[in-house]
């Protein structure tokens, strides 16, 4: 007997007792839907932290913050560091060599006035490295340019919601605006970044409202030194992802050798993403546990109705090697049951998987998506439940002696 | 000639269909083992209708069990259309179930939830035929029993007699050396009795068929009673 004409003895069983099938279901339709929610979590959770480091500079991006130690023994080098300070950024774009990119920036909080309006607004020094780093350019005119930072130009850049909180209506590119009593002409209006994981919250809207000038007319405005200008943070990239601990590791050494002492931080996309892996792995396995376990009970509900519905079968397992079914034949048949039990179940449990997840992901807010990939892995999973947990009532079967078989009432 | 004695070998040979040479079977039950078979020699000639028939718990089903190959006996020799099955494997026995041997059984035992044509293929299902050719020959032999029409009905929308009949015909699908029918009219009324029997009249000359009763007017009518008290036989009918 091929294992279609199995089959198609399975399916016309199964049809036939609807009622006992459903029931036999539950547990596969839940464990299934719960392994399907889990990938499905996961994978697009995965997904959209890609997307959110694609939109904003990629995983190549260096985070360096001040970090001002707690040591009380400071030599006079450490206690003279003033934490991050513009030379910095020239030392790692001297002397690290697999940085390809640094950006500083240095904010604080400034009088903005356009004509009537007149707001306390966050300034920033940066200079034009800052564009490519973090993937935002202007909409019109023009952005910061390295000669805007070498003459210390009094222009500014607004961001797009800024843009419109000044200007509402107006191209702002050309106009004069004030910033600490200081007339500075707007060059360039930048796009306008949006990123969500929820659809409802945008993480790129601090790129829309901030207020660019060159670092160099910032740290002059303020009376400082070039020099000796701080900066709030550094964003550096590497050149290649393969060496993320040389890259860290440059930037390490030549912070140290300026500061004398650990004042500072540095992180990289790509190790965070790395270790953001490994703890994705753990939620995944979690999860699948628990498809898992629900798979079992499922499986264990459709052996107690196979092996509940045997004994009415008897008879039937007797006529059939009666008329010349061999053992492996009923074995075969039982098993085959089973499994398309199990694979119906895991196709019901995709559309309970699909409920799941949107219910999760509605709640969390976290993003959601069923790719082909985890409706694969569920349906694998269910026929797998109705392989293990046919075989005790499978092996039954197949092991009836006919004669006792036919002599069952 | 040398003075070396040859010595012939004995051949073991069946000239009958079914050959059943001093045949014991014995039941362990614990302490007490029972006897249900107590050395039976029996031929049956192909063609013949046979009729075992005896009272109940004196061997008869024990016999018709072994004679269908659904079990072997402890002892002695049987031999079916010239095959020793008497130590065959399951596996093996199987096979011989499928391909030589057509069970009717008093209970008709048809699988409730398939149709009957689906029921007459079963045999030719694990003889691993392809569905055209099944069909054919499971239509065939419904049109022979006379329920050519009823091929896609369930059993349940059948009489008893109809049900027995399509068991005939399940039977007759694999064109086997052997009809094995236990207590056949058992379930029926007597006139539906007697149109099952008329149908194995019509068949016997070209099948051989061996039924198991304990009803003299059916066995009445089958060429050779095979009568068995005590796990013996006990007629000098035996050829």
């Amino acid at each position: 007997m091929t294992l279609f004409e199995a089959m198609s003895d399975g399916i016309r069983d199964s049809k036939d007792h609807l009622g006992r099938t459903m029931l036999q279901l539950v547990g596969i339709i839940l464990g299934a839907g719960s392994i399907v929610a889990t990938f499905s979590l996961s994978v697009a959770g995965k997904a959209a932290s890609m997307e959110y480091y694609r939109v904003s500079g990629g995983i190549q991006k260096i985070f360096i913050w001040n970090h001002p130690t707690g040591k009380v023994t400071l030599d006079a080098k450490a206690l003279a560091s003033k934490g991050l300070t513009f030379r910095d950024v020239k030392a790692i774009q001297r002397n690290a060599r697999q940085i390809d990119l640094v950006s500083p920036m240095a904010s604080e909080t400034m009088t903005v006035r356009y004509r009537e309006i007149e707001k306390p607004r966050d300034v920033m020094g940066i200079v034009p490295a800052y564009s490519p780093m973090n993937d935002v350019h202007a909409a019109h005119g023009r952005f910061i340019t390295d000669s805007d930072v070498q003459t210390a130009a009094r222009v500014v850049v607004f961001g797009s919601e800024r843009a419109a909180e000044f200007f509402s209506t107006d191209d702002p590119v050309g106009k004069t605006v004030t910033i600490n009593g200081t007339g500075y002409q707007v060059v360039g209006v930048m796009e306008e970044k949006y990123f969500s994981f929820d659809h409802k919250r945008n993480v790129l809207r601090w790129m829309n409202r901030q207020i660019y000038i060159p670092i160099t007319t910032y740290f002059t405005r303020k009376g400082d030194s070039l020099e000796r200008g701080k900066v709030n943070m550094i964003n550096a990239r590497m050149i290649d992802i393969k060496n993320h601990e040389d890259a860290v590791d440059q930037i390490r050494k030549v912070l140290y050798r300026e500061h004398g002492t650990k004042d500072f931080q540095v992180m990289s996309r790509i190790a965070n993403l790395k270790r953001n892996e490994q703890n994705n792995r753990m939620y995944d396995m979690t999860f699948m546990i628990c498809g898992v376990i629900s798979l079992i009970v499922g499986g264990i509900v459709v052996m107690n109705i196979q092996l509940a519905s045997f004994n009415e079968r008897v008879r039937e397992v007797g006529t059939r090697k009666a008329v010349g079914a061999s053992s492996a034949q009923i074995f075969g048949q039982f098993l085959a049951e089973s499994i398309l039990v199990s694979v119906f179940g895991g196709f019901l449990g995709l559309f309970v998987g699909k409920l799941f997840t949107e219910a999760i992901a509605s709640l969390t807010r976290d993003p959601a998506m069923v790719t082909p990939d985890t409706i694969v892995k569920a349906l694998i999973f269910a026929a797998g439940t109705g392989l293990v947990f046919g075989m005790y009532p499978a092996i039954r079967a197949s092991r009836l002696n006919p004669i006792e078989a036919l002599r069952t009432e | 000639m040398s003075a070396v004695a040859y010595m012939e070998p004995i051949v073991e040979t069946a000239k009958a269909l079914i050959q059943l040479d001093e045949v014991t079977k014995t039941y362990d039950a614990g302490e007490s083992a029972v006897q249900a078979l107590r050395g039976i020699d029996v031929a049956i000639q192909q063609g013949e209708f046979v009729a075992i028939i005896g009272p109940s718990g004196s061997g008869k089903s024990t016999l018709m069990h072994i004679i269908g190959c659904l079990d072997s006996p402890s002892e002695g020799k049987y031999w079916l259309d010239g095959e020793d099955v008497a130590t065959l494997s399951a596996r093996a026995l199987a096979r011989i179930r499928n391909q030589k041997i057509g069970f009717v059984f008093q209970t008709f035992n048809l699988l409730p939830r398939a149709t009957i044509l689906k029921n007459v293929e079963l045999p030719l299902l694990y003889a691993g035929l392809p569905r055209a050719e099944r069909r054919e020959r499971a239509m065939a032999v419904l049109e022979r029993v006379g329920l050519g029409n009823r091929s896609k009905a369930r059993p349940n929308e059948l009489s008893g007699g109809q049900r027995q009949r399509v068991a005939i015909a399940r039977a007759l699908v694999n064109n086997p050396s052997l009809v094995l029918a236990d207590e056949p009219t058992g379930n029926l009324d007597q006139k539906t009795g007697a149109e099952i029997i008329d149908i194995f009249e019509d068949l016997a000359g070209e099948e051989t068929i061996v039924l198991v009763t304990h009803d003299p007017a059916i066995a009445s009518r089958t060429g050779r009673r095979i009568k068995i008290v005590d796990g013996q036989i006990v007629n000098g009918d035996t050829e």
